[in-house]
């Protein structure tokens, strides 16, 4: 290395030179006031480089546990093409060992010879270190090596500085950090309360306006209402209450000891109001309570407990609703429901109500007490039909349909079969009626009848027999009488007769007396017959009517009169009537008289039929000789074809208290109108019995 | 006709005929006189008890369906007065319940109408006999 000698001028202007920077240096500090060391390192570094003639210039700050924080490097402008940053921060990076100690050398760095020279920052690199470096053989020149010196001292100063500074920062910004933290949370707090506060108000608020209304709408109820407080002592009264019971609220207090309630039932009304108060529990009685003329008057009293959010009691509401004329309804009501009920029960009379469309049924106490069900077992038709006697439930339907048919009224008869076989006779009538749907309802009564049919029944029986022996008497009589009118004339005429015989063989004759006896005979005789045609008149009136008979009418007529006894019998009568059947002359009461036997005698022909239906057929007809033709079919035991001939007989009867005189005396008249009356055995069982008689003929 | 010609009694016993049917009042008799009896007829039983030959009958031929008193009236009234006089019945009207009574209340015989001739003569003899 070749040692130049300086001018002393220029010397001396590269010491003021040096000075100079010096100042400039020694205010680095100054101006690196407040500044975060990231910053203060270009700036110490682009100072450098301009200050002194260097190729580069690195830094390397540690942390404070020595390990690298930060590299920074300057290469001058000039060298950028030679000194590439990051080979030199790797090459420099070992400055940072404590051990490499810091006078100057040369080294190489790549291809190029350098003097480097470094500087710790921090007696012991605790801040980093520096280095700069040259490829000048005399670098550093001592005023180099004093700016240097210089620049790494303040380059700790400040670095130091900026380092507390920032510790300071650090502690300053946490706590800042935490006391605005604090202060959120505070705020919100506070917030929070504030809130809280609000709510409160406005609960408050809301609770004064519901007392207010609760207020005016106990005053507006058209009810009396009273208020008590949770102990149950009267808190406030309405308007309508006080003008009830014409008494002030201090009165009303009072009211556990006065005559407001009435004294009967003071003391339980008293026990049920204390025993709610305890329990929470509402109250809700009937008790009579004093109008302020002194008249009691029934109320209904209610009590409600009013509570609050948490379920505590606030007060208690009591509202009395005047019952009074409901409840004198109720008793008349309920006095005529047992007068009713007794009514029903006297005259074994239930009555019902059926809704067809939806086949609800409902029944009074009596219908099940006839029935013999259970009241708590609901009634459907079904369980209706169990009851019904067996042969009736034909009927039962029928009625069933033609009620749902056409809503028209009904009355029927029929019997009901017990579990024990007994059996009842059942009266129905119903009404059809349509509620406010339009839909169809029956409501109606049904009476057992039981007694009254069994007692008809026997007076029935009673007066068929008493017809019968009056028949039979009559009939006894009537033959009595005719035995009685022809046997006197008979008698005579034998005695006559053989008092002539007597007379004639006396010796000598009697012959006057033979003459006297055979003209007592021939008298007698002639009696007799006369007794003949007079019975014979007693048949056929002396003046025999003789009209124009419509046999369907007076058909009816007969069937009219014999239902009662033919139903009775189960005798089911079927009626054919011809619409075209031509009018006949004759006497009706004894046309039908002939019917009424044929009837009569069909009936009885079934007598002892159980396994098939008692049916009676009646029929007329135009016969093929415009004939009117009425015939009575049977289905019963029919005759013996052999004695058919005896069947018309007078006195012929198969029947065991039968007279016989029914068929003979039918055909009689039969024959009298021109008729002819026979009889034929069915295809099937019985046989039917029939007459013809020629119509009228227009003359 | 000997309608009134009566036998005197002393052999020919006195029967009555009571009927109120004129017929059998007519033809009777005559019979009965055929026979042999004395007779006297009357129409009701009340003429008879009133009669004065009451006591001598010897027989009484009775209607039983009279107007008025009965047959069986006059069975009884007799009974009741001590009269002891065998009845013979005679009906138009045949029933058995009645023939049965008149035997339980002691007629001798009772004869339906139209009865014959030797019918009436035997009971007239059982009635004379027993007498």
């Amino acid at each position: 290395m070749k040692v130049q000698l300086e001018h002393p001028a220029d010397e001396i202007k590269r010491l003021q030179r040096c000075v100079n920077d010096v100042v400039s240096l020694l205010a680095l500090p100054a101006m690196w006031s407040g500044s975060k060391p990231c910053d203060i390192v270009p700036t110490l570094l682009d100072s450098l480089l301009r200050m002194l003639d260097l190729d580069f210039v690195y830094v390397s700050l540690t942390n404070l546990v020595g390990a690298a924080l930060s590299e920074t490097v300057r290469v001058a402008q000039s060298q950028e093409q030679l000194f590439r940053p990051r080979e030199l921060c790797t090459f420099l990076s070992r400055w940072l060992d404590p051990q490499k100690c810091y006078l100057p050398e040369r080294s190489h760095i790549g291809d190029e010879e350098v003097s480097l020279v470094s500087w710790p920052l921090g007696v012991q690199r605790e801040i980093g270190v520096i280095v700069a470096g040259s490829r000048r053989a005399d670098f550093p020149r001592d005023t180099e090596a004093l700016l240097l010196s210089i620049a790494a001292n303040q380059a700790l100063t400040g670095l130091q500085q900026a380092r507390r500074l920032t510790e300071q920062k650090r502690v300053a910004d946490e706590l800042d950090q935490s006391v605005a933290q604090r202060t959120a949370e505070l705020a919100a707090a506070n917030e929070v309360l504030r809130e809280e506060v609000a709510e409160r108000r406005r609960a408050e608020e809301a609770l004064a306006a519901s007392e207010h209304s609760l207020r005016l709408i106990v005053d507006s109820i058209p009810g009396l209402v009273s208020l008590l407080t949770p102990a149950g002592e009267v808190e406030l009264v309405n308007p309508q209450l006080v003008e009830y019971c014409g008494r002030t609220l201090e009165e009303l207090r009072l009211w556990g000891t006065s005559d407001t309630v009435h004294t009967e039932d003071l003391p339980r009304v008293v026990q049920l109001v204390a025993r709610s108060i305890t329990s929470g529990s509402p109250y809700d009685f009937e008790t009579r309570v004093r109008r302020f003329d002194g008249v009691y008057r029934w109320f209904q009293v209610r009590g409600l407990p009013v509570r609050d959010a948490s379920g505590r009691i606030l007060r208690w509401c009591s509202l009395l609703t005047d019952i009074d004329e409901r409840k004198r309804a109720e008793d008349a009501l309920k006095r005529s429901e047992a007068f009713l009920a007794e009514g029903q029960r006297l005259s074994r009379t239930g009555s019902f109500s059926w809704r067809v469309a939806t086949g609800e049924i409902t029944w009074s106490e009596e219908l099940y007490r006839i029935f013999e069900f259970d009241r708590a077992v609901p009634v459907t038709l079904e369980l209706i039909s169990t009851r019904v006697h067996p042969e009736d439930i034909p009927l039962l339907n029928d009625m069933i349909d033609r009620a749902r048919g056409n809503g028209s009224d009904f009355e029927y008869e029929h019997r009901l079969q017990m579990s024990n076989h007994s059996v009842k006779y059942l009266h129905m009538v119903g009404r059809g009626i349509r509620d406010r749907q339009g839909r169809l309802v029956y409501i109606g009564a049904a009476q057992d009848v039981t007694e009254r049919r069994l007692s008809e029944e026997t007076l029935g029986k009673v007066r068929s027999e008493l017809a019968h022996v009056a028949r039979v008497t009559s009939l006894g009589a009537l033959t009595a009488s005719m035995a009685h009118e022809v046997n006197q004339p008979l008698s005579g005429i034998i005695t006559n007769a053989s008092t002539c015989l007597r007379m004639l063989t006396l010796d000598p004759p009697n012959v006057d007396g033979a003459r006297e006896t055979a003209r007592r005979t021939i008298r007698d005789g002639n009696r007799a017959s006369d007794v003949i045609t007079r019975l014979r008149a007693l048949f056929s009136k002396k003046d025999t009517i003789a009209e124009r008979v419509d046999l369907n009418d007076a058909t009816r007529e007969v069937i009219a009169l014999s239902l009662s006894e033919l139903q009775r019998n189960r005798v089911i009568l079927r009626c054919e009537l011809a619409e075209d059947l031509p009018l006949v002359t004759g006497d009706r009461v004894q046309l039908q008289q002939v019917i009424l036997n044929l009837l009569r005698n069909g009936s009885d022909a079934m007598n002892a039929v159980h396994d098939r239906p008692r049916e009676l057929l009646i029929r007329t007809a135009r016969d093929e000789d415009d004939r009117a033709l009425l015939s009575v079919k049977d289905a019963g035991i029919g005759f013996d074809p052999q004695s058919m001939d005896k069947l018309f007989q007078a006195f012929y009867t198969t029947k065991n208290d039968g007279m016989g005189i029914g068929l003979s005396v039918s055909r009689f008249i039969i024959e009298q109108h021109d008729g002819r009356l026979w009889a034929t055995l069915n295809d099937g069982p019985g046989a039917t019995f029939s007459f013809s008689i020629p119509c009228t003929t227009n003359t | 006709m000997n309608s009134g010609q009566e036998k005197i009694a002393g052999g020919y016993p006195l029967v009555a005929v009571v009927d109120d049917d004129e017929s059998v009042r007519e033809s009777l008799p005559d019979l009965l006189r055929e026979f042999g009896f004395a007779t006297h007829s009357f129409s009701c039983a009340e003429q008879f008890l009133t009669c004065d030959r009451l006591v001598q009958t010897g027989c009484l031929i009775l209607d039983v369906a009279m107007p008025g008193m009965t047959g069986f009236d006059l069975q009884r009234e007799l009974k009741l007065r001590g009269h002891s006089i065998p009845i013979i019945f005679i009906s138009a009207h045949k029933d058995e319940v009645v023939r049965r009574r008149a035997f339980q209340q002691g007629a001798v015989e009772f004869l339906f109408k139209p009865f014959s001739d030797t019918a009436l003569l035997q009971a007239l003899n059982t009635a004379l006999r027993v007498r």
